[in-house]
């Protein structure tokens, strides 16, 4: 996709504020053609040199009115520049939120979050003041076109010899570009670097404090932003010397003017007011080169923000990046979609067939799995550490990519598992549950009409009704970011509430137990057994989940050991024996 | 809005004066491009009069000549400057993010728990770099344009007076005009930031918990709260971009009104015969000059606004302090330490109590099980012992010294902590297992490594200890990544270790491969391990059941045990009847 389709697209975003913001522009440019022309006659009055329309007190008048003028298209530009800025800013950020909201959602960024933060910052930012750029280099065209003919029309061969240095200019820095480019990108990564690494602090905050470790973590932090200061010089260097080569232009020009108008003046072809304005038009004249090899060396700048920006969306078509399409910054926001279980949405048996995913830079994944249950059965995935538990749950969910196998829901291939397996056909609670920072009510909800369920019901079902009394403002608890506030258990019930909202077809837990103890455990699956006909995919290690187990999967190295009933397995499968055995150990033993 | 000169002092006095040197030298540069362009006008006017009192040619070519070699110095003059000035920004705002970011490090866990990563981003960076105008620029910018005002305003006096006096009285009403202007936007601009700044801790958070977003089909609701968060920036940088035309308005009838004073006065004085062709195109050129720095004045006040409404906001933050205050260093003892917890009451909300009059000790050396079912304080014991917190009365004791008397430094340095939720960096083995300190050596770390029996996990990384993790810990499983705490806790060899629900996440077998190294890990030390499973706390030597924040049961394991009666025995023979029925 090329970068001139991305700016193009920008300005369609808001396509009546670009036009009104080149009508304000050009307006002001325009403001600036009157002192110029003022002076000149202003010198040509007093000298006597030349025939002069006006008398004194006009000129003034003129000159008041050029500052009217300018309010006018200063006007123009503020209405207008805001509005478009910050349309194109979500535009942008909204279809790079929408493509990562529809990635596999347990690998959706190519990096921390703090860095794709940085992509959702300061890279749009570079697109959105591009459509800006460019008005304001044609509104310059427009006053230095102007310029141009009345230079022309008084003194050619002036007008020709000093713009040399001015032609050179825009020579040189395109010649220029080329090296912004690699010290831009640098000094993109270098950002991304830092933010991404204060994002991992402040979500490590806790773990810092107790390990002591803040000067270490700040030594890092230190390194990172010399780093970034080093290339953000490199890269601005090259601005800095664009700029100069410019005001030498002007320089050389008037000097230029100066040796050619030393004998006219004495002969009087070249007024002195001719002087002025020659000497006034051509630093417009050079500033609008200058504006034109910036404008070029912008864009190959914008060129890497978009590059980086289709970064983020991992694979897709980078013309998501440009869809078009609603965008609601004011006004009545869009109804949340939502669907209500139908008969479509019913299970009566899930099948897993060779199901695999291996990781790219390392030995772990999933490698031919294969299994199937019923409705109404619990069914346990259990394994040692890095076996594939999560990964297998993740995969079937298709929030890791599936590299092969099948998935039949009762007799259908599931073809897109990511955005089949959602409510109301199936949910999830993640090994560690992550919450907003909003009121638990909206951690519960997170958009669900609150008419279409039943949200005492679910709360009762997590076990979470307890703890409801103890919350000062109760579903109205603001819980904090990742849910702080909360305990680690009572982050689990949430997000297990969170589930039993949804009311799914399919309930997949991993590890819920971790943070919960015996009692609350056993309170939880009584309870989703007493309520529902629930069927269950849980990751676990926990005997109180494997007894309740119709089915029992033994993963090992991301295959599958065995499966079948506790008992058959206790019977023949070494690895369950071990699993079973480590739990309680000796004190077990004891007790049996 | 507090925009007082004070305020904008201290920061430049913090951040400028550790490179004074670069600043003198920027300073000379600076007010060397100034002197050459108060010079650059006078050549052009003593060319005009020349040139029509038909002075020789040759001494026209030389003005001419002058004049670009004067451009060309100033020119490299002013390149010189430029990137100086950045560099003196770049390492003034450095500067400040480290400050920030150690403040921020520092500060209590009641305030990270408002504040999202994504917002404190958006502080740290996004706040801080908007001053890097300030700190490159703005004082010489404004010194500067100060020195050019009065340096062209002397020049016309020295022209003619009449001149001199009617500019000056210009400049005044041009100055004042715009300093009133200075603050007219400072709080729709601190708005605007604190729009930019929810946004951007939104979007971190969303973009974070995107798993969970998916499983719960909630990707229309996480748009519909981003075009929420989008509309307000847009609707905040609309209001203070609309404030400040006012700003930008005054500054074009400024402007004009310098050309029109200046050709009024020209006019009369050129018909007395009072001043010659040159001189008005000196004059002119002056005013046009005048009109540089009064723009860039308000240019820079337009930035200082913006530079005010972060500085306010950094400030807020630098304000906030810590209500865990450093003890004065009385002397820890090191190796196993006893703690006592004394009459201790502590609720994160002052009326909400969550530990009651909390008293029991724990000999050194010992092992403590901490039980208790969710909620009951088991955590924020650990987090008191570590001093995230202070209690609101009573006193911890460790060794006999409260702790509160020691270092926080010394004190966390002698306590140790496994967690169940684990954040790693996305960076190497060797920096996540030692914060980034370079000085463990990685001797050290193979050593613990193998000491705990995690040699076997170590041969499969692909780069040893330099194999890069990513961020999130993403490609470790939970359970892996719990083994890395560990390895961090073995490393510092503290004397207490609180061990909190460390090894939930652990399957039984991989929890048998470590337990031997816990019991290495626990024979140097004085341990609590905090627990919800009975069998977690097996090794145990006393037991510590919280109830609601208080004592409900604490003694020898064994005589619990022991003891039918006891609620420990209960919930041994509960939680065994459950795992067995």
């Amino acid at each position: 996709m090329k970068t001139y389709e991305v700016i193009w697209n920008a300005i369609r975003v808001q396509p009546w504020n670009w036009f009104f913001n080149l009508v304000g522009i050009t307006v002001l440019y325009l403001s600036f053609q009157i002192p110029a022309l003022v002076l000149r006659e202003f010198f040509n009055l007093i000298t006597g040199d030349a025939e002069v329309d006006f008398d004194f007190w006009t000129l003034v008048a003129f000159m008041a009115a050029s500052a009217l003028v300018r309010i006018g298209g200063e006007l123009g530009i503020v209405l207008t520049n805001v509005p478009m800025m910050y349309n194109i800013a979500a535009w942008l950020q909204k279809n790079m939120f929408n493509r990562i909201l529809h990635r596999p959602g347990a690998a959706a960024l190519p990096n921390s979050s703090g860095e794709a933060i940085s992509r959702f910052r300061g890279d749009p930012e570079q697109v959105y003041i591009f459509p800006l750029w460019i008005n304001d280099v044609i509104g310059s065209v427009v006053y230095s076109s102007i310029a141009l003919v009345i230079m022309l029309g008084i003194a050619p061969k002036i007008t020709l010899v000093a713009c040399i240095p001015v032609v050179f200019v825009v020579l040189l820095t395109t010649a220029m570009t080329r090296h912004i480019s690699h010290y831009r990108r640098l000094s993109r990564e270098a950002t991304g670097a830092v933010t991404g690494f204060i994002g991992e602090t402040f979500g490590a905050v806790q773990g810092i404090k107790v390990a002591n470790a803040e000067k270490t973590i700040l030594g890092r932090f230190r390194t990172l932003n010399h780093e970034r200061s080093q290339t953000a010089l490199k890269d601005h260097l090259f601005d800095e010397l664009r700029e100069a080569v410019y005001s030498n232009a002007v320089a050389l020009g008037t000097g230029i003017i100066l040796i050619m108008a030393a004998t006219a003046i004495r002969e009087e072809r070249f007024t002195i007011g001719d002087f002025a304005l020659f000497v006034y038009y051509l630093e417009f004249l050079t500033e609008m080169t200058w504006m034109l090899g910036y404008i070029i060396a912008k864009y190959e700048q914008t060129g890497i923000s978009v590059d980086r920006m289709v970064t983020l969306l991992q694979g897709g078509s980078p013309r998501q990046l440009i869809e078009r399409g609603p965008i609601y910054l004011a006004g009545q926001l869009p109804e949340i979609p939502y669907i209500a279980k139908g008969r479509e949405h019913h299970l009566e048996e899930l099948r897993v067939t060779g199901l695999t995913h291996q990781f790219a830079d390392s030995t772990h994944g999933i490698q031919d799995v294969d299994f199937a249950f019923e409705r109404g059965t619990f069914n346990v995935v259990t394994g040692r550490i890095g076996s594939g538990k999560t990964t297998l749950l993740r995969t079937l969910q298709g929030l890791l990519t599936p590299q092969s196998g099948t998935i039949h829901w009762n007799e259908k291939i599931v073809d897109d598992p990511a955005s089949f397996f959602v409510p109301p056909r199936s949910a999830y609670t993640s090994q560690i549950p992550w919450l907003f920072s909003a009121p638990l009510r909206e951690n519960l909800l997170m958009g669900m009409p609150e008419s279409e369920t039943d949200l005492e019901a679910a709360i009762h079902a997590a076990v979470l009704e307890k703890d409801l009394v103890d919350f000062d403002d109760g579903l109205d608890t603001l819980v904090g970011p990742k849910g702080v506030r909360l305990s680690g258990g009572q982050i689990q019930r949430t997000a297990a509430a969170r589930m039993f909202v949804r009311d799914p077809e399919l309930y997949i837990f991993d590890d819920l137990s971790s943070a919960l103890d015996v009692d609350t455990e056993k309170t939880l699956w009584e309870r989703l057994f007493a309520q529902r006909q629930a069927t269950c995919l849980v990751v676990s290690h926990r005997r109180p989940a494997l007894r309740r187990a119709d089915q029992i999967v033994v993963l090992k190295d991301g295959r599958i050991e065995d499966r079948g009933s506790l008992d058959e397995l206790l019977e023949r499968c070494e690895e369950m024996q071990r699993l079973w055995k480590g739990d309680w150990g000796d004190e077990t033993s004891d007790a049996e | 809005m507090n925009t007082s000169p004070g305020k904008y002092r201290k920061f430049l006095t913090a951040y400028l004066m550790p490179q004074w040197q670069l600043a003198l030298l920027l300073g000379t540069l600076l007010f060397t491009t100034i002197g050459l362009e108060l010079f650059s006008p006078r050549i052009l006017a003593r060319f005009i009069d020349d040139a029509r009192e038909g002075v020789a040619i040759e001494i026209l070519k030389n003005s001419a000549f002058l004049y670009i070699g004067i451009a060309l110095v100033r020119q490299v003059v002013s390149v010189a400057a430029r990137y100086l000035s950045e560099r003196v920004g770049w390492a003034a705002t450095n500067a400040l993010r480290e400050d920030l970011t150690l403040h921020c490090l520092r500060l209590d866990m009641s305030f990270h728990n408002q504040n999202t990563p994504g917002q404190l981003i958006e502080r740290i960076d996004g706040d801080v770099a908007n001053l890097a105008n300030f700190f490159s620029d703005f004082v010489f910018r404004i010194v500067g344009s100060l020195i050019l005002l009065f340096g062209v305003l002397g020049l016309l006096y020295w022209e003619d007076w009449h001149i001199g006096a009617a500019l000056t009285v210009y400049a005044i009403i041009g100055m004042a005009c715009l300093f009133k202007m200075r603050s007219i936007a400072v709080p729709q601009w601190k708005a605007a930031r604190q729009a930019s700044s929810d946004l951007f801790g939104f979007l971190e958070e969303q973009l974070s918990g995107t798993e969970d977003l998916r499983s719960s089909g909630a990707t229309g609701y996480a748009l519909q709260q981003f075009y929420k968060h989008a509309g307000n920036r847009l609707k905040q940088e609309r209001i203070a971009g609309l404030k400040s035309i006012w700003l930008r308005n005054t500054n074009a009838f400024v402007n004009v009104l310098g050309y029109i004073i200046s050709l009024i006065s020209c006019f009369y004085l050129f018909n007395d015969g009072a001043i010659t062709i040159g001189k008005i195109y000196l004059v002119i050129a002056y005013t046009g000059m005048l009109s540089g720095p009064l723009r860039r004045l308000t240019r820079q006040m337009e930035d200082l606004q913006k530079a005010s409404a972060s500085l306010s906001r950094i400030e807020e933050l630098q304000l906030l302090a810590t209500r865990v205050h450093d003890g004065p260093g009385y002397p820890l003892p090191s190796g196993p330490i006893a703690i006592e917890f004394r009459e201790l009451t502590f609720g994160y909300k002052e009326d909400e109590p969550v530990l009651h009059d909390l008293s029991f000790r724990l000999e050194s050396g010992r092992i403590l099980g901490l039980l208790g079912r969710t909620g009951s304080g088991k955590t924020t014991v650990a987090r008191l012992l570590f001093r995230l917190y202070d209690p609101q009365s009573g006193a911890i004791h460790i060794g006999g010294t409260d702790i509160r008397q020691a270092k926080i430094a010394a004190l966390r340095d002698q306590v140790g902590m496994v967690t169940q939720s684990v954040q790693l960096f996305r960076a190497t083995i060797r920096d996540n297992l030692t914060f980034f300190n370079p000085e463990v050596a990685d001797d050290h770390i193979l050593h613990v490594i193998e000491d705990i029996g995690l040699l076997p996990w170590y041969e499969q990384q692909p780069q040893g200890l330099d194999t890069q993790l990513q961020s999130g810990g993403q490609g470790l499983s939970a359970g892996q990544a719990q083994l890395l705490t560990f390895v961090r806790v073995f490393l510092k060899a503290p004397g207490l270790v609180v061990l909190d629900e460390a090894t939930s996440r652990l399957d039984p077998a991989t929890e048998g491969m470590i337990e031997r190294a816990i019991d290495k890990l626990l024979a140097r030390c004085t341990a609590i391990i905090i627990a919800h499973r009975l069998a977690t706390v097996r090794r145990a030597d006393d037991i510590l059941i919280l109830d609601e924040g208080r004592v409900h049961e604490h003694g020898p394991r064994r005589d619990l045990e022991k003891d039918p009666n006891s609620r420990f025995s209960e919930l041994l023979r509960t939680g065994l009847t459950e795992v067995l029925s």
